[in-house]
């Protein structure tokens, strides 16, 4: 029994960092229509640049700043000197963003090489305690911490500020909202830095949580984030919320009962829900 | 002599790609399970049966049955919801197919790969030569006629704008699928060429850098071409063993894809008509200034 707990709390782990990287595909989704399949090379960037600035500075807090500014300039120049070009083309945006995959993977490798990147977490975070057979891993608590965390602050900006409001608005009707008078062009260009800071972010502490990483870091978990996006409902950020614990979970049973046949089970799930339930739980 | 086999048969796998991206208008990221899927079938096939034709032609029957039916199962889970599914169903179908040959290291032999035996006739390098040229012009025959044949312009129709041949009474989804099916059809096939071409078979074939190499192609060659995949088949080629020459001078050459990947963002935003589309605007515009001459 305290194995099936320990095993839901490491899932519940996964879970929010696979939402941290899901959510930026599901909001931009939900407000440009865009498909980002650069997104897993803007997670891979935070994790690379994050980490060299934990190593190098020793400081794991900078570290994450590191790896959210990284990811964010990325994003911004992505959206201004590409996509920006191709709006309202949907074959050119994901043509385009796969080449910046493409351009920004092999980057990766150009500057720090094809091999695996060791790193220690920092003592602060190691180790846990046990409470009768479950293990509590500080790493793992922080995560979920940092996952529910940034959960709260980005219904907090949809739902009770004024940039939120423009954002929900430019979901349901961009044309209207610049008719306004806002200028709804640069709220492109935050909402896609807002999401790749995100996204770097949760790859700084996944690369940590891992210990080791290499360069398909990126595209392995741009694919979860997919399936989670398919299963939770394309906008949604409860529906993305959802699916990405249920992907989590899944994940962790599987990876103690099962490794090899993780990422089948996952693209199962995939298939399933869009057999019976093909726009995703949470979406109309 | 192998660098012209492979750009014949990679010409064909990206001719089968332009018929997606080019003639119906969808963007495939799993194009290399089918590939995958030829050669591993026959390589597998060969290994445990020893270098008969029998078999052979067993496995390249087996290989068409198979990849049907995974178009079929890819397409009705895709195309239901939105364009963009496709992109990413495909992708995770890949992916997943890519993660399968590398884990099942007992019928694999995982990321090391393996050697197998054919039949005397396919092992002379003349012969192949001339059958994968074969391939390639018999691919562009029949992808060409069907581009051309009533479906075919069905496809076309869908890809300029796909609610409008809705309203003309056309089932798009029925006809998205079959431009599935004889795309990967035709894809699996290019597969079972390379590995009668190398005899050797390793991940690297199922994996994504595969797609993108047809992706890569078939916009440099001129997407909605066909002849597109020939002529960005061949660019890359040479591209890549010039672009290799220079790799002992500096590093940024071994990544070599990556200025691929500018190259191609640029075409993607400037030129969209890739190499051959281009140079048919820029006759077209010759020819109407010089109209006496034509």
């Amino acid at each position: 029994m305290s194995i099936v707990i320990t095993l839901m709390l490491n899932g519940l782990a996964n879970g929010m960092l696979i939402f941290l990287i899901a959510i930026g595909v599901s909001v931009i989704f939900g407000l440009m229509g865009i498909m980002n399949f650069a997104h897993g090379a803007l997670f891979m960037w935070g994790a690379y640049a994050g980490v060299t600035t934990y190593l190098a500075t020793g400081s794991f807090l900078l570290g994450i700043a590191a790896s959210g500014i990284v990811s964010a300039l990325w994003g911004l120049a992505m959206e201004r000197l590409t996509l920006r070009q191709v709006y309202g083309n949907h074959l050119a945006q994901i043509l385009v963003t796969m080449g910046a995959l493409l351009v920004l993977t092999e980057a990766v490798k150009a500057i720090w090489g094809p091999n695996i990147i060791t790193v220690g977490t920092p003592t602060v975070l190691r180790g846990g305690w046990e409470v009768g057979g479950v293990i509590f891993l500080r790493y793992k608590l922080l995560t979920i911490g940092i996952g529910l965390g940034i959960f709260a602050g980005l219904q907090f900006l949809l739902n009770r500020t004024r940039l939120g409001m423009m954002i929900r608005a430019g979901v349901e009707n961009p044309e209207m909202v610049r008719a306004l008078g806002i200028r709804i062009r640069l709220v492109f260009s935050l909402v896609f830095a807002l999401g790749a800071a995100v996204a770097g972010i949760s790859g700084m502490i996944l690369a940590v949580g891992q210990g080791a990483f290499g360069p398909d870091i990126g595209l392995s978990n741009q694919l979860l984030a997919f399936i989670v996006v398919v299963v939770g409902g394309l906008g949604s950020v409860t529906g993305t919320l959802i699916g990405a614990v249920l992907v989590g979970v899944t994940t962790s049973f599987m990876a103690y009962f099962l490794p090899d046949l993780a990422m089948a089970v996952n693209v199962g799930l995939m298939a399933l829900l869009l057999l019976v339930r093909p726009q995703g739980l949470f979406s109309n | 002599m192998v660098a012209a086999i492979d750009v014949f048969i990679m010409a064909a796998f990206a001719m089968s790609y332009d018929l997606l991206l080019g003639f119906t208008g969808i963007v495939s990221f799993g194009h290399a399970l089918f590939f995958g899927l030829g050669a591993y079938l026959v390589a597998i096939v060969m290994k445990s049966s020893g270098a008969s034709w029998l078999p052979f032609l067993a496995a390249v029957l087996l290989t068409v049955v198979l990849a049907v039916g995974l178009a079929g199962l890819i397409g009705v889970l895709s195309l239901r919801v939105r364009d963009v599914y496709f992109a990413m169903v495909t992708l995770a179908f890949g992916e997943l197919f890519a993660i399968g040959v590398e884990k099942w290291r007992t019928v694999t032999g995982g990321s090391d790969g393996f050697n197998f035996r054919l039949p005397e006739f396919l092992i002379d390098k003349n012969h192949v030569y001339f059958l994968s040229l074969f391939f390639m012009l018999a691919s562009l025959l029949i992808l060409r006629r069907f581009v051309n044949s009533p479906v075919g312009r069905v496809l076309l129709a869908i890809r300029e704008n796909e609610p409008r041949a809705q309203a003309l009474g056309y089932n798009t989804l029925h006809y998205k699928q079959i431009s599935i099916l004889v795309s990967g059809t035709v894809a699996s096939l290019a597969g079972v060429m390379w590995a009668v071409a190398h005899r050797f078979v390793s991940t690297e074939l199922p994996s994504l850098n595969r797609t993108i190499d047809a992706l890569l192609m078939t916009i440099i060659g001129g997407t909605g071409t066909l002849y597109g995949g020939i002529v960005g088949s061949l660019t890359m080629r040479v591209i890549h063993d010039v672009l290799s020459g220079f790799s002992s001078s500096h590093i940024i050459f071994n990544r070599w894809l990556l200025i691929f990947g500018l190259i191609y963002i640029l075409i993607v935003l400037f030129f969209p008509a890739g190499i051959i589309g281009s140079a048919a605007k820029m006759i077209g515009r010759w020819k109407e200034r010089h109209p006496q001459i034509s």
